[in-house]
């Protein structure tokens, strides 16, 4: 049973209201989405999960226009993902040791599978927009 | 489920390819010709990543049928490339 509910039926029995009043309060609470929102149904439902991660990109130089378009499946970067469970222990610590040489203080025997799924999961809600106004180019990266 | 069709198209300013309607689901044909070959080629290759032989099938798997809905799309110096994976 929902709060707003609850509160209503508390109030009859007090006899604040009177029982044909408390009717027509469970039935306006019962029509509004804002009723459906308090007793979790709503809640429940998942948002709309993004398919693809789209990146575009628009450049403009001496040459011409150069635009790219690539749409990834989100299916697809959770596979490729999952291929990094592949990756032998002993490779770890050279390629370690090769990312910290790059500039990228990354220790891969700490990643998770878990995580990387949740890094996925969380792209949905990333955009990036990058315009760089002195060589006309602009970036966009966004789960659609 | 894994893709059917690929639509491939290669463009150049002097050259133009019409854009190619491929039947990747054909191709289910060699493969299972092949399997045999296959199987033994991803099983050398489970032994050298230390990995099991069907964790590897799963992950090959799972990339083969998660190809569906790709499209890159890329236009540079007069010359444009497609390539669409259904």
């Amino acid at each position: 049973m929902n709060e707003n509910r609850r509160q209503i039926l508390e109030m009859l029995a007090a006899g604040k209201i009177n029982a044909e009043e408390a009717e027509r309060l469970i039935a306006a609470l019962e029509d509004t989405p804002s009723g459906q929102n308090a007793t979790g149904s709503m809640a429940a439902q998942p948002k709309n999960a993004a398919k693809y991660l789209r990146v575009l990109v628009e450049a403009e130089d001496k040459k011409g226009p150069t635009t790219v378009n690539v749409r990834v499946p989100m299916q697809l970067l959770r596979a490729g993902v999952r291929l990094a469970s592949l990756i032998p222990a002993q490779a770890h610590d050279k390629l370690d040791e090769a990312l910290s040489q790059h500039g990228v203080p990354l220790t891969l025997s700490q990643i998770k599978p878990e995580n990387l799924e949740e890094l996925i999961d969380h792209l949905e809600d990333l955009t990036v927009d990058v315009n760089a106004k002195e060589d006309n180019t602009k970036v966009r990266v966004f789960c659609e | 489920m894994t893709p059917n069709i690929a639509i491939v198209g290669i463009e150049t300013p002097h050259w133009r390819m019409p854009r190619l309607w491929l039947p990747v689901f054909l191709l289910w044909i060699p493969v299972i010709l092949l399997s045999p070959f296959i199987f033994l080629v991803l099983v050398v290759v489970a032994i050298g990543l230390r990995t099991n032989i069907w964790r590897l099938i799963a992950l090959m798997w799972g990339i083969v049928c998660s190809l569906r809905g790709t499209d890159v799309h890329i236009r540079a110096e007069g010359s444009q490339v497609v390539v669409r994976i259904l």
